[in-house]
This record gives C-alpha cells, sequence and structure tokens, in this order.
C-alpha cells in the first residue's frame, strides 16, 4: 500500500506500509540487512521516532492483520501463560488469566503510559523496542520469560535477559518477529514491581524494580532482582538475589540484616545513568528504598 | 443560543448568579465547535519554518536552493523578502524588535529564519529541512541576572512602540539589555532597615514555562483585491488588524481578523505571533496561506518568564513589615513582548499584599538570548507569589509566628494604602484568609504523620492589578422577535466568557440567557476591545455589554411605549415591533463602552493614586505528604480561595478557580523547560515537557469565591481567570517546610530536589 500522493513521489522520502496476513507472508517482507525496513505493532514507539526524526522508514510492515492469530493470551500444557505478541497491553491489564498467572503485571499496567497507548501498543513492540525507560521487559526479567522468535529458518527462544541486550538493541535480526512470551509456572512465587516517575504520574519510569521470590515453607528459596529504566538494559542484581536465597520470611518483611544487604547490593552493584528524570545519585537512592519496598509487597502479594 | 428555552420561560429569574450551562459545551463535546484549525481554503497554501539552530551570530548566508528544487515548492522566503512588501518589518507590542524572518541576526535558538510554501504541508516540511545557514557566531547570553550588566547585546538599540508613553525614554538607548526597569521608591526604606528588628534576605528562581494550549498556533491569511482576512486562533483580533494595518501601512479597514473558539490560550496568543509571517507570505504568494504550527515548535514562540527575585525585609519587634527591598530580574528572551509591561504592571506588586510603609522594587525586564517571553495566566504574578510568600513564611517560622497570623497581622485592607499609593477597596484579603483556615481547620491538632511519610501543612496569598487603562466596546442586535445578538471581541477560549457575557445582556433585557447568542470576533463586525487576557474581559466587557444592553433597553422601552405596550422583556418586544413596522421586522442597536481610570506612575518615585480600577486577590491552602527516603510529595487537599467579587456565574468560577490552580500545580511540581549551555532546548515535547495528567491531580480539592462585591464592576464582579493561581507554587513550598523543615528556593519542586535538601539538611549531602 503506498501512501498513494503522485505528487509525493520523487520528493519525500517515500515508505511504503504494508499489511501481511500471514505470519510467512509477515517475514518474507522483512529485511535482515536494511534498518530502514521494521515491523510494526502498536507504531506507539516507532511515530514517537518518526516524529522527531531519528527513524525515516523505507518500509513498515504492520502487524495488524496478524493480530487475531498472534493477539491471544493462554495456558499450554504445561501450565506456562502465554503471551501474543500482537496483545495489546489493555488486554493484559483486563485478562482474568494474566491477573490469576502473573497478576504482578496486572498491577503494574494502569501505571504504564495511559490508557490510549496502552490499546495499541503490543508485547511484541514492548519487547523489540528496547528502549531502557520502559516497564514491561524490567518485570520479564524477573519472571525470567521466555521470548518466542519467528524467522525464516524457523523459530526459536531466548530469555528476555537475553533478547535486551543493551541501549535499544536487541539480539533480534532485522527479518524476526517476537510471536509470543511465555512466563512458566512457579509454584510459591510472588512478584511485585515498583515503578518510579519523577515528573508526572504517567511518565516513563526513572526507575523500576522487578522482583520475584520463590517460597517455601516460610523461606525464600531463590529470587530475582531487576533494575530497569536507570540502567542500559534491565539489570539483574546476583548480589541482592544470593541475599535473598534462603531468607527466612518475617511477616511481610525480612530480617534487617537481610535488607541492609539487598539494598547495598542493589546501591553499589549497578551504575544508574543520569538524565533528566535525575542524577545517577539520587536514582541509586530510590533503588536502595524501593527494592525493599518491593520485597515487602511481593511477599504481601 | 439555546432554542428549547421558550421565550417567556426565565423571564422573571435572574440571569446574573445563576450557573447557566456554557453556550458551547453541547458543540464541543460533539466535536461540532469552529476551530481554525479544521477551516479549509481553495488554493491554500501551507507555510513551514526553517529555524536557527544557534544561539546568537550574524547571518553570512541562507541557502534556499535545495528546498526551491523541491517538486511541489511554491516558493521559499527569507526576511529580506519580505522587506518588499514589508519595508520595516519589525513588530511587537512594546518594543519594535522582532524581525517577521530573522534579519542580519537571529537572537535564540528556534528563531524562525525562512519559511517554504507548498500545496502540501509535509513537501513544505521537507524542503524547509533542506535549507541550511551561515552563521557569525556571537557569544550569547542566557542568563538574566548575568544578562542584566552583561557586555553581551541582544538588541544593538531599543526600539520600543509608541503604544506605551512610559517606553518613550528608552528609544535608541544602547549597550544594555534591560529593556524596561521599573522602579518604586516609598519612604526611607534604608532608615527601617536600620532601626528593624528582625532582616530577613533571600533569593528565588523560577524556571522556564510554556503555555501548552493544546491547540497550537495557527493562522491562516486569505489575501483580496486589495485587503486581507486573517482566520487566527488569537485572544486579540482588535491588535491583529491593527499590528498589521501599521506593518502594511494601510488602514485598518483593509484589515479584517476573525477567530473562532480557542483551544485554550493562557496568555499565548496575545497581541501577534505569527500573523504578521502568514500574512506577508500570503501576500508574496497571492495565495491564501496556512500556517499550523507543532506542538513542539510552540516552545519556540512564547513562554512565561523564568525569574530571579532577590528580597529583603525589616521586621519590627512586634512582627510587623516595617520595610521591603524587591529586585526582580525578568528573563524575557530574545524579543520584548509584553514582557516590558509584566515587569511594571506586576512587578509594582511585588512586596506583597501587605501594609508596608516603606517599600523599594526594582523590577527590570531582560533581554537574553532564549526564546521570547511574554504574558502567561498571571501575567508575571505567580513568579513574585512564589518569592514574597515563601519569604513571608520564612519571617512568620523564624519568629515562632503562626504563618497565619503573622500574614492577618500585616495584610491590608480596605482603605489602606498599598506600597503604590493606591488605597484599597473591594479587596477581601483577610477574609481570603480566614476561609482558607476555616476551610483547613487551621487551628485544629493535625496529623504529622510518622516514619518516613510526614505530612506539612502552608497557605500562601496573593494580589494582582488589573492592566489598565484599556477599553472595550460592545454592540447588542435586539432581533424583532426580541431575541438577542451580542457583537463583542472578547474571546471564548475555555474560560466560558459568552455564557457570562450573554447573562449580562439577558439580565439587562429581562430576557433568559439561553435567547442571546454571542458572535465569534470578527473586526469587520464586532467592535474593538483590547483583548482577552489579563482577566480584565469581565470587568471590561462586562461593563460595555452592560452598557450596550442599557442602551438597547432603553430604546426597547420606548419602542413598546410607543405602541402602548408595557415592557415586559421578549415578547413585549415583539408586539412592538409588529406594532411599528407591520410585522416581524427591524432590529434596535445598543452600544456601550468602557475604559477603565488610571493615573500614570510618578515618573520618580513609581507610585499612583490609581493603579488599577480593580484588584484580584487569590489564596491557596495545601496539605500534603512528604516520603522522607524519596522526596516524593502527594498533595492530600488544596483549598483555593479567591475574591472574585460577585460572580456571574457561580460554576464558571469555580472552574476557573480550579484550572488555574490546577495549571500552578504542574509548573510547581513538574513544568520545565531545561536548556543546554548553548541555549538548545532539550525537551520540546509533550513527552518530555510534563504537564500533570489525571493521576496528579490531588485526591481533594475545595474551590470557593468569598462573599464580597466590586463596587465598581459590573453586577459587582470582577476577572477570576488567574486569580487561582497565586498561592499554590509557595503554599506546597511551605507544607513542604512545615512537613520536614527544609526550604526551597527554586521552582519546580522535584522530588529531587527535595530529597537533596533534606540530606543536605541532615549534614549527607548527597553526591552529584
Ligand atoms: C506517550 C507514551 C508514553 C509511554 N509511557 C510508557 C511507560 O510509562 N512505560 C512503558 O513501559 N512504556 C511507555 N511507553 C512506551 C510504550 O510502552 C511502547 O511505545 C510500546 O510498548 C511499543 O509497542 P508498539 O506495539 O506500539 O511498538 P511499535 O511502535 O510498533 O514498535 C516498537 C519497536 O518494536 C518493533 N516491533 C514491534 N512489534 C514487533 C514484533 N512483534 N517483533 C519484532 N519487533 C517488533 C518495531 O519495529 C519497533 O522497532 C510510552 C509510549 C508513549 C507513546
Amino acid at each position: 500500500m503506498n501512501r498513494g500522493n503522485d505528487r509525493l513521489e520523487n520528493l519525500l522520502i517515500p515508505f511504503e506500509l504494508l499489511e501481511p496476513r500471514t505470519l510467512p507472508e509477515a517475514l518474507s517482507m522483512l529485511a535482515d540487512d536494511d534498518t530502514a525496513v521494521r515491523p510494526m505493532g502498536g507504531g506507539t514507539a516507532l511515530m514517537l521516532m518518526m516524529k522527531a526524526a531519528v527513524f525515516t522508514p523505507r518500509r513498515l510492515v504492520s502487524l495488524r492483520a496478524l493480530a487475531p492469530a498472534l493477539g491471544g493470551i493462554a495456558l499450554d500444557e504445561r501450565g506456562a501463560l502465554c503471551l501474543g505478541g500482537m496483545a495489546t497491553l489493555s488486554s493484559l491489564e483486563h485478562s482474568a488469566l494474566v491477573k490469576t498467572h502473573a497478576s504482578v503485571i496486572t498491577r503494574a499496567m494502569p501505571q504504564l503510559s495511559n490508557v490510549r497507548v496502552r490499546h495499541v501498543a503490543t508485547v511484541g513492540g514492548a519487547l523489540a523496542h528496547a528502549d531502557p525507560h520502559m516497564d514491561l521487559p524490567t518485570i520479564l526479567t524477573a519472571l525470567d520469560a521466555r521470548v518466542q522468535i519467528a524467522g525464516p529458518g524457523g523459530s526459536r527462544e531466548l530469555f528476555v535477559d537475553a533478547l535486551i541486550t543493551g541501549y535499544y538493541e536487541t539480539a533480534l535480526a532485522g527479518n524476526e518477529l517476537i510471536t509470543g512470551v511465555a512466563i512458566d509456572a512457579v509454584p510459591g512465587r510472588k512478584a511485585a514491581y515498583i515503578k518510579c516517575t519523577t515528573r508526572a504520574a504517567d511518565d516513563w519510569p526513572a526507575l523500576g524494580v522487578a522482583l520475584s521470590l520463590v517460597c517455601s515453607g516460610g523461606h525464600i528459596e531463590t529470587a530475582r532482582v531487576v533494575i530497569g529504566a536507570a540502567t542500559d538494559r534491565p539489570t539483574r542484581v546476583p548480589a541482592a538475589e544470593a541475599a535473598l536465597a534462603g531468607a527466612l520470611i518475617e511477616g511481610t518483611t525480612l530480617a534487617a540484616a537481610t535488607l541492609d544487604r539487598v539494598r547495598d547490593a542493589v546501591a553499589s552493584q549497578v551504575v544508574y545513568t543520569s538524565d533528566a528524570q535525575g542524577s545517577g545519585a539520587y536514582k541509586r537512592q530510590l533503588a536502595r528504598v524501593h527494592v525493599v519496598r518491593a520485597i515487602t509487597a511481593a511477599l504481601q502479594a | 443560543m439555546d432554542t428549547k428555552v421558550s421565550p417567556d420561560q426565565v423571564i422573571d429569574a435572574q440571569q446574573v448568579g445563576r450557573s447557566v450551562p456554557r453556550m458551547e459545551g453541547a458543540a464541543k463535546v460533539t466535536g461540532r465547535a469552529e476551530y481554525i484549525h479544521n477551516l479549509r481554503l481553495p488554493g491554500v497554501l501551507h507555510g513551514k519554518v526553517f529555524r536557527s539552530r544557534i544561539a546568537h551570530g550574524r547571518i553570512l548566508s541562507i541557502d534556499t536552493s535545495a528546498a526551491r528544487a523541491v517538486a511541489g515548492v511554491h516558493s521559499v522566503v527569507t526576511g529580506e523578502d519580505i522587506r518588499r512588501i514589508i519595508p520595516e518589518p519589525y513588530y511587537g507590542p512594546a518594543f519594535h524588535d522582532q524581525p517577521i524572518l530573522a534579519l542580519d541576526k537571529v537572537r535564540y535558538v528556534g528563531e524562525p529564519v525562512a519559511a517554504v510554501l507548498a500545496a502540501d504541508p509535509h513537501v513544505a516540511e521537507y524542503a524547509a529541512g533542506l535549507i541550511t545557514a551561515e552563521y557569525e557566531e556571537l557569544p550569547a547570553v542566557f542568563n538574566e541576572v548575568e544578562a542584566a550588566t552583561s557586555s553581551v547585546y541582544v538588541h544593538d538599540e531599543l526600539k520600543p512602540a509608541i503604544t506605551f508613553p512610559d517606553l518613550k525614554h528608552l528609544k535608541g538607548k544602547r549597550n544594555t539589555n534591560v529593556a524596561l526597569d521599573y522602579k518604586l521608591r516609598r519612604g526611607d526604606v534604608a532608615a527601617a532597615f536600620a532601626s528593624a528588628a528582625h532582616v530577613f534576605e533571600h533569593e528565588f528562581h523560577t524556571q522556564h514555562i510554556m503555555h501548552t494550549p493544546f491547540e497550537p498556533f495557527v493562522a491562516l491569511a486569505e489575501p483580496l483585491d486589495d485587503s486581507v482576512t486573517i482566520h487566527t486562533s488569537s485572544q486579540m483580533p482588535a491588535y491583529v488588524r491593527l499590528e498589521i494595518a501599521r506593518l502594511l501601512g494601510w488602514p485598518e479597514n483593509k484589515v479584517r481578523a476573525r477567530t473562532a473558539y480557542l483551544g485554550g490560550g493562557f496568555g499565548a496568543k496575545v497581541y501577534v505571533k505569527i500573523e504578521p509571517l502568514v500574512v506577508a507570505l500570503a501576500l508574496l504568494a497571492r495565495r491564501p496561506v496556512k500556517m499550523s504550527l507543532t506542538m513542539e515548535e510552540q516552545f519556540y514562540v512564547i513562554g512565561k518568564h523564568a525569574t530571579t527575585f532577590r528580597i529583603k525585609s525589616a521586621i519590627t519587634a512586634d512582627g510587623r513589615i516595617a520595610a521591603r527591598k524587591c529586585e526582580v530580574f525578568w528573563n524575557g528572551g530574545a524579543y520584548a513582548d509584553i514582557g516590558p509591561r509584566v515587569s511594571q504592571k506586576s512587578g509594582f506588586t511585588s512586596t506583597g499584599p501587605y501594609q508596608i510603609e516603606c517599600a523599594e522594587i526594582d523590577s527590570a525586564e531582560i533581554y537574553t538570548n532564549l526564546p521570547p517571553a511574554g504574558a502567561f495566566r498571571g501575567f508575571g504574578i505567580p513568579q513574585l507569589v512564589w518569592a514574597y510568600e515563601s519569604h513571608t513564611d520564612i519571617i512568620a517560622r523564624a519568629l515562632k509566628i503562626d504563618p497565619l497570623e503573622f500574614r492577618r497581622r500585616n495584610i491590608l485592607h480596605d482603605g489602606q494604602e498599598h506600597p503604590t499609593g493606591t488605597v484599597m477597596r473591594d479587596a477581601e484579603f483577610d477574609e481570603v484568609l480566614v476561609r482558607i483556615a476555616a476551610r483547613m481547620g487551621w487551628d485544629q491538632p493535625f496529623d504529622r504523620g510518622t516514619g518516613t511519610k510526614r505530612r506539612g501543612r502552608g497557605i500562601a496569598i496573593g494580589v494582582k492589578a488589573s492592566i489598565a487603562p484599556t477599553t472595550s466596546f460592545a454592540l447588542v442586535n435586539v432581533s424583532a422577535d426580541g431575541s438577542a445578538v451580542l457583537f463583542c471581541n472578547t474571546i471564548d477560549m475555555g474560560q466560558a466568557s459568552n455564557t457570562a457575557n450573554a447573562q449580562l445582556v439577558a439580565e439587562v433585557l429581562g430576557i433568559a440567557a439561553e435567547r442571546v447568542k454571542v458572535t465569534q470576533a470578527d473586526t469587520d463586525v464586532t467592535p474593538f476591545d483590547m483583548g482577552t487576557l489579563g482577566s480584565r474581559s469581565m470587568f471590561h466587557m462586562g461593563h460595555a455589554v452592560r452598557l450596550a444592553a442599557e442602551h438597547a433597553r432603553t430604546q426597547l422601552e420606548a419602542l413598546c411605549a410607543e405602541g402602548g405596550i408595557t415592557y415586559s422583556g421578549e415578547q413585549s418586544v415583539a408586539q412592538g415591533f409588529r406594532k411599528k413596522f407591520g410585522m416581524q421586522a427591524g432590529n434596535i442597536f445598543g452600544v456601550g463602552h468602557y475604559t477603565s481610570r488610571y493615573q500614570a506612575a510618578d515618573p520618580v518615585t513609581g507610585m499612583s493614586k490609581e493603579v488599577t480600577p480593580f484588584w484580584m486577590i487569590g489564596g491557596a491552602g495545601i496539605e500534603l505528604e512528604v516520603d522522607t527516603e524519596t522526596g516524593h510529595v502527594t498533595i492530600l487537599r488544596m483549598v483555593n480561595v479567591v475574591d472574585a467579587g460577585r460572580a456571574i456565574n457561580p460554576r464558571v468560577v469555580e472552574t476557573q478557580i480550579s484550572g488555574a490552580a490546577l495549571m500552578q500545580m504542574g509548573q510547581t511540581m513538574t513544568e520545565e523547560m531545561i536548556f543546554t549551555s548553548a541555549g538548545e532546548l532539550t525537551n520540546p515535547s509533550l513527552a518530555y515537557y510534563k504537564i500533570p495528567g489525571i493521576h496528579d491531580i490531588p485526591a481533594s480539592i475545595e474551590n470557593e469565591a468569598v462573599e464580597a462585591e466590586t463596587r465598581n464592576g459590573p453586577f459587582g464582579s470582577k476577572g477570576v481567570g488567574e486569580s487561582g493561581t497565586f498561592g499554590v507554587s509557595p503554599a506546597i513550598a511551605n507544607a513542604i517546610d512545615d512537613a520536614v523543615g527544609v526550604r526551597l528556593y527554586s521552582l519546580p519542586l522535584t522530588p529531587e530536589s527535595i530529597y537533596r535538601a533534606i540530606c543536605a539538611a541532615r549534614g549527607e549531602p548527597l553526591e552529584d
């Protein structure tokens, strides 16, 4: 589908907007070697980049027509929660399945951007964009989610951790698509996410702290602690995870010494970037405070 | 006009003081209201602007060849091209300092340098991106205090416009960035300080802010045989006509400026903004030309002054303010716009609403190499109140006097003289304080929170004078069926002025407000008005409308009497017309006009017996909670109380108060135009320039207009569009101090700035 405006040909760098009907068709329209060819989910991130002229497309491959096939939310046979790559963020927000199996996502959604963006933004776009100032990648890293990827040579799977490799960087090839995300069912897992903004409430996060605690018999067995937004990519904090592993749960909190170790770990093991949302030093303090609040929130969940 | 209301339905009901629903409400919510943005004209060309990327430089060359070569481009215009039709292409209400497109020099990043015309706006935009310019870069100056004494000059020479006699003495002045220096000298200030029991001195800062009307600037100029029509989203169509006529050397009646509804203005759309460029482009192209700026471009047109305010008070042993010295630096940016008026008309209230015998004010408008600053809801008052009410609170706390009591001890009452020399009249300062305190339960115990969540509360009050002298005209046309149309230039940009003015007409004629239609401004038919700004319209246009309606009523009564009919509103009028003309035919025109009284300030003392026809008063009370570990603030309760005289439409008054207060809250907490050290704006986008969203609105907001009457106002009323802004910023800072014992001197009050202050107060400053 061309822009259909003859006068514009040869003038503006024209771009194509294609709307494939099937996944193979979509894959065939992508290009591994041309960064001006990109898939488009909800288009919310792409439009901002195009308006700011940091991205000038040659071809956009809209995945809209794939939504019926790739927009579902379901449990697989092993009980993993599967989110379609084209599922919108608001469908996650209102899904009963998500609420039962990953309520941390349900709780986070109302604070993610605004209702207009959530209605069209997709799971695939939220992951592939790899803007550090986002919420979902941090949460999915804490849940150890697996990302399903389709490419010309077939499918592969990566943990979110391995998908997002840096500041706006992913392990995706230009001709690959995210088709879904799977969150395994882990008995005894409690998770929490704290989004911290420093300007308006509906701003991009200045800091995101996500954690999941696998609890059994009054102990934390294993933990994942992830810092997002204030870092180039969602960043796990192994020292904090180690401090939490084996900790005795005291009501909805932990021993003060454990909390101190966690706090010190997120403060010392992570590099916090300074930007318009705050200095690195301030974000480090936010992380210190919010990691403890996240632990309480997870234990209450 | 609601045709469902029958002619006789509300005939006896009072129209003034009734919460008549907004007349344009249904059209707006159903998407039918007219906006210039939606106007399409055949053959129109779209203009897009190429802007300067440097803050200060001499233009060596502008290369437009690549842009001209783009297929579909009609033409590319530079400042020199404009001279062909406008030899002196400089505009501005206070100074004729702003070139329609840059000439010789550029003075800020974002200044328009060239414009591209094309039938397709995307082509114009693309081509504008191909223009390049070479400059000899000059040193630039950005900070208002530095610029006041810098040897880097933004303009070679001051060029005051003739409009304001008090700027005349600045003509031809060289080697200065001070566009206007207002001075007030009252009493023996030095002696008062020498004998003071306590002296307090502080410096406060406010940041650059943008109005963010959701309808960005838009104008469409249509050249006709020997005239031009300008369809524009403007708060001042009469001035648009005047200034365009002056630039072109044409009589006023060859320029027609008309508006539709405005998608917000807040002071951004006063005087002329993009109109001179759009007109020049249309006349050069001999085609209609439309320019619709993007939200991003709006940041480069006009904003709110950043300020530095040094304030010093002498306090007596019994806690009275004996003297106050105020030094205010207004960062006016590269072009004066109406900035000099802000520094003067607001500057003279810098001492606040207090009884102060000895006062000294120096309030200076300063040119810098930043985007221009001008009128912005409050017209400079919020910047001043921020400083003097923070300062006042610090004094009260230091002297261990309750902040409410300290204010009430010093507050001005009717009959007392304001430091400018004008005697207070119909100014309910004390009542505003009393009502805030009553609503907040100021004398009740207060839950101060525990642990890391600390609560505090604060109050603040401010005052504003109206801009004077100004003039409004109105015309009421009564049809033969008794319904009426009001012709006036007051622009309804969301403040429901059409509804209020219809109520005035209806009240006088004894008909229902719903039977009065208000036209959109069109200078070919609507009579002169200075403009819709500074909360002046309810008072000035209100009088003009009242007088026009009274004039119509006198004639209608005579018409009825002639036919032996007793005047009783609409139906009697219809009978009167039928009797006289034998059928439903004819019109009665009522005209009215009003000019406010004013006495120019004494050139030496800066004092005047009559600086304003009325005083605007607004106060705020805030309860909030501070997270001591992060500096995050949650406003739990916001109380806004104003003196708006008698409300013509109580519901509208209430929404004006809350709207103004929330706008000011955003400017207090989050909004800031952030510049690099080279004067480049880093966040010209709503994505990164954060206005409050729905989740930022306080859980509880109370709004009140105190029982009051403006005796010289139409039906006891006065303006209320800005009063809700005054107290908000300092009330929040005062509440933060109350909660956690730290004082902030600069806006915005970001969580980081609060957290840093908490750390510093503990003696453990956070590293940079
Ligand atoms: C005003 C605003 C506020 C926002 N606030 C927040 C916030 O508070 N928190 C937050 O987390 N986010 C926020 N966002 C970002 C938002 O979450 C993302 O824009 C959104 O998730 C992107 O999804 P999309 O489907 O629209 O992606 P698109 O814009 O369509 O695409 C984004 C990127 O992903 C690629 N892509 C899209 N789909 C796929 C796929 N299936 N496979 C491979 N690559 C794909 C595209 O090529 C592009 O590079 C905000 C965005 C806006 C516009």
